[in-house]
């Protein structure tokens, strides 16, 4: 069982995620409506990969994607960040604070499920090369 | 029971639900039916308009129900076990329509039915949508925003 | 993006909208909060919060392609970001921009709810980008104003969370709650511990050490800070006594997540109604219980009607709870008001200021949102019939500024809202002349205030002929009274030449059950509240006397007027040697209602009568009394009124 954390302030954006993965078997999913509750959750679970929204009420999704770069625990942790589509945080700055993959609202369901798909495929505590 | 129509020029059809008033028989959509019953008692509504039989309490809500007799102008009668009070659906309004009977569930293709002339039987060209003719016999297709409109109101 | 899926959006259009509506009033209530700041600071916190609204806003309405809503968010994000660096001001001019915008983004996304071809909101776009792109160099605003708290201190709060701490409910965004309760958080940062876990670490001020070290058991650990303690700064809004303007409230508006879950209404529909049928189950029950009485034992009898008594009062407990939940306060309907006001009354150069009480007054759902358009229109009113122009008010020696008082309150089963103004009043000699041509009879020089609302909400009837942009007077007033009754309510209007209007609007505050008595007239059943009902009492329809057109009964050493339902509802009913008589209203204004015979009383489930065909005068609902027998309800208050008219017309008629 393959747990996905996704993070994101609004309820239905929350809610389309979900079932857009819905195809994927063996999967669980955790929401977090915030930055902190995002860090909190993946104190506590054991997390396999996260979907995360940038702009959040208490902490930004870089902020918060950079804190988990820094702690060796998620280093390699896949994170797929969903940026809003004329927002001001550019591709490189999210590429750089370690997104794994990006994908800008509105997104298509079927792109987010192949996406999902491709991080989930290899197992995140190998060795880097 | 079902009955087709004689296949016409168009392939459309569509379901109806017939009934009888004083000896004629109409149709109206099925899809604007929501459902029918058995009439037991209707309470009367003091001072409503002559059509107006009153209400009634189905499935939770109040309805009221319009004399289609009186309606169309015939004399009432009293409620027997063949009457049947159609609930129909129009806009958001639920009204129901009190006929002598109503059994029929029919398909009618759209080819079937003509334009209403004037004066047929009691009726004045608006309450009808169109005259069917299915072999024998004749549906007239009742048009319900006009029934249910152009009933009138009670004096608030 | 290729390869969008229409069918995957439109599904998820339901949490849009909810989701939408939280937005939409969480950028309202900001936009007021500034409007009411104007002049002082900008308060960062609500631009903060606006400005994430917006952005939220724009998110979604991107992911189920509402473009034209999308736009609109993203342009007020822009101008927002504009005033939060401090290269635009935010004026009075720059506040009805945003305004515009939040009008424009409401009209959107309604006309998107109801299905009709969504407005381009062109000019509201332009002026957001005017807006955004000007620069005029403003004094960056302070980046959060230091507000003390008396002897205040800082703190490094740190927070620990683990899986036990989560299945007791304790969390950072609880911990971060209740530490707002008594402090002021600086900022939130995120720890890596040395064991390799997380921790949350708060910058805190406060000055209430005990509730720190009360957190002691749910993870949290602290230790003091030499954090330098500004003076208190005054703040203009708060010197002015209006808590809704605090910086306390401001940061607790964008803070601590409620206990709330969010509910359909169709589900509470459906409980209700449940409620409902399981009042009508019991009230057979205990029919059937009186049936039976003889053939049970006595104790065992005992025993089944204290049961019977006990479910009385825990269904009654059941329905009270669910219609709670069906309640929200007034004021989610008054939040809109003051910008209504506001623009109004600059358009047409008067000056109002808006008065609101009660916003706390709680009223069922449904009720709300149908209300929604007559107190709007009657607050249009006001400002656009009502209040003078500056001059016009100097010259009457009155103050400049007009006054409208927006209120609600409960009083017993209802709920009042009251719309006054202290304008120059109706002018009611206009009307009346205005009102043969509407073929409304009035009498010679008498026009009491219900005939004038007959004449104001006259469908058509306007005392202007154009259509009025400010109002659209005449056009509206019979909706009002019309939406207002459909909800079993009433509308009454009081005023004053010179003075001011007042327009009343009473609503019932519980739908669904209430207590009646049953009376027969003739072969027919009728229910009347019980709450309207004074007294009931026998009479000998022989000691009725004839005046004109009216009956009167001595009652109490003076004459009460009596009326026959069994005439006035054209029942034909056998004489009887005796009678009942409601008696209803108190004083000058009580009346009898003759029936038949009384039958005992009952709670009842009152459904509302909504359809044309049957609303009538003397009906206000219906009922079913657990046989299937639908029973009409009667408006007591109706039918009284058309008893003293009648006698008042017959009172004249003898002078």
């Amino acid at each position: 069982m393959r747990t996905i954390l996704v993070v994101d302030d609004s309820p239905t954006i929350r809610k389309m995620v979900r079932a857009a993965l819905g195809s994927l078997t063996d999967v669980a999913f955790i929401e977090a409506s915030s930055g902190l509750q995002a860090i909190e959750t993946l104190a506590i679970h054991p997390v396999r990969m996260v979907v995360l929204d940038l702009n959040m009420p208490d902490m930004h999704g870089l902020d918060v994607l950079r804190f988990l770069r820094s702690h060796s625990r998620y280093r390699n942790l896949p994170v797929m960040v969903l940026t809003t589509r004329g927002d001001d945080t550019s591709r490189q700055a999210v590429l750089e604070a370690g997104a794994s993959s990006y994908l800008t609202k509105p997104f298509s369901p079927s792109f987010l499920v192949s996406s999902v798909r491709q991080l989930l495929e290899p197992e995140p505590n190998q060795p880097a090369p | 029971m079902t009955e087709k129509a004689l296949p016409a020029e168009s392939a459309k059809t569509q379901t109806y639900i017939v009934f009888v008033v004083a000896g004629t028989s109409y149709a109206v959509p099925s899809h604007q039916v929501q459902h029918m019953e058995m009439v037991e008692r209707v309470t009367p509504v003091p001072n409503a308009p002559r059509s107006v039989e009153g209400v009634v309490f189905s499935r939770g809500q109040v309805v009221p129900v319009i004399n289609l007799r009186a309606r169309f102008g015939f004399e009432r009668t009293t409620i027997n076990q063949r009457a049947r009070l159609l609930v129909i659906q129009h806009g958001n309004r639920t009204v129901g329509l009190l006929t002598d009977e109503a059994r029929e569930f029919i398909t009618i293709a759209d080819g079937s039915i003509q334009p209403p002339g004037d004066a047929i039987g009691n009726l004045s060209g608006g309450y009808l949508d169109g005259v069917a003719t299915l072999g024998q016999r004749i549906v007239l297709i009742l048009n319900i925003r006009e029934v249910v409109e152009s009933t009138p109101v009670a004096a608030a | 993006m290729s390869d969008r899926d229409p069918q995957f959006e439109s599904s998820f259009m339901d949490d849009y909208f909810a989701e939408a509506d939280e937005h939409l009033l969480a950028i309202r209530r900001c936009l007021l909060m500034l409007d009411a700041a104007q002049g002082a600071d900008v308060p960062p916190a609500v631009l903060e919060e606006l400005f994430r609204s917006c952005h939220s806003l724009k998110g979604i309405s991107a992911m189920v392609e509402l473009r034209e809503a999308e736009l609109l968010a993203h342009h007020m994000e822009s101008g927002l970001r504009a005033i939060r660096q401090g290269d635009v001001a935010l004026d009075g001019g720059n506040l009805d921009t945003l305004l515009a915008g939040a009008n424009a983004l409401e009209a959107v996304i309604v006309a998107k709810r109801q299905g009709v071809p969504v407005p381009s909101e062109e000019l509201a776009i332009a002026a957001l980008g005017a807006l955004a792109s000007s620069q005029v160099a403003v004094r960056r605003p302070p980046a959060d104003a230091p507000d003390s708290i008396g002897n205040a201190r800082g703190w490094t709060v740190t927070f620990v969370p683990s899986p036990e701490l989560v299945a007791r409910g304790v969390k950072v965004d609880t911990i971060r709650a209740r530490l707002l309760e008594f402090g002021k958080i600086r900022s939130v940062t995120p720890r890596v511990q040395a064991g390799g876990g997380i921790s949350f670490e708060f910058d805190v001020e406060s000055g209430d050490e005990a509730s720190l070290s009360a957190l002691r058991t749910d993870g949290v650990s602290y230790e003091s800070l030499p954090l330098p303690v500004s003076p208190a700064q005054a703040d203009a809004a708060a010197a002015g006594g209006d808590p809704s303007t605090s910086p306390r409230a401001w940061e607790v508006a964008s803070g601590a997540p409620g206990n709330f879950v969010r509910v359909d209404l169709t589900r509470l529909d459906d409980l209700m109604r449940v409620a409902g049928d399981l009042v009508v189950t019991r009230s057979r029950l205990e029919d059937t219980l009186r049936r039976v009485e003889r053939h049970v034992p006595a104790r065992e009898f005992r025993s089944l009607q204290e049961h019977d008594s006990l479910m009385e009062r825990q269904l009654r407990d059941l329905r009270e709870g669910i219609m709670r939940v069906r309640l929200v306060p007034v004021g989610e309907v008054f939040r809109r008001m003051p910008f209504v006001v506001r623009d109004l009354a600059r358009d047409s150069g008067k000056r109002v200021q808006l008065e609101i009480t009660g916003q706390g007054t709680e009223i069922d759902k449904f009720l709300i949102e149908r209300m929604m358009d007559p107190i709007l229109h009657l607050v249009r009113n006001a400002v656009g019939h009502g209040i003078e122009t500056v001059e016009r008010r100097v010259a009457a020696g009155k103050p400049p500024d007009g006054t409208i008082r927006l209120s609600a309150s409960t009083v017993g089963e209802s709920v009042i809202i009251e719309i006054a103004d202290d304008g120059a009043g109706i002018d009611i000699a206009a009307i009346a002349q205005r009102a043969p041509a509407k073929g409304i009879r009035t009498e010679e020089g008498v026009l009491d205030s219900r005939v004038l609302l007959d004449i104001i909400c006259a469908s058509g009837f306007s005392t202007r002929d154009e259509a009025d942009r400010i109002s659209g007077r005449g056009v509206g007033m019979d909706v009002v009274r019309g939406t207002v009754q459909e909800l079993g309510g009433t509308l009454e209007v009081a005023t004053e030449p010179g003075r001011g209007t007042t327009f009343t609007i009473t609503l019932p505050l519980t739908l669904a059950v209430i207590d009646a008595i049953i009376a027969h007239i003739g072969d027919q059943i009728f229910a009347v509240p019980q709450s309207a009902i004074q007294e009931i009492i026998e009479v000998d329809p022989g000691s009725l006397r004839s005046l004109e057109q009216n009956e009167l009964l001595t009652y109490r050493g003076r004459a009460l007027p009596i009326v026959r339902l069994g005439r006035l509802f054209h029942i034909s009913a056998a004489a009887r040697p005796r009678l009942h008589a409601i008696v209803v209203g108190t004083g000058l204004s009580a009346v009898g209602l003759l029936v038949d015979r009384v039958a005992g009383h009952r709670e009842i489930v009152v459904k509302t009568i909504a359809d044309p065909l049957i609303r009538v005068d003397g009906v206000s609902g219906a009922t079913e009394l657990g046989d299937g027998k639908l029973v009409l309800i009667l408006d007591v208050a109706a039918l009284s009124r058309s008893v003293r008219e009648r006698r008042r017309a017959g009172e004249r008629a003898l002078v």
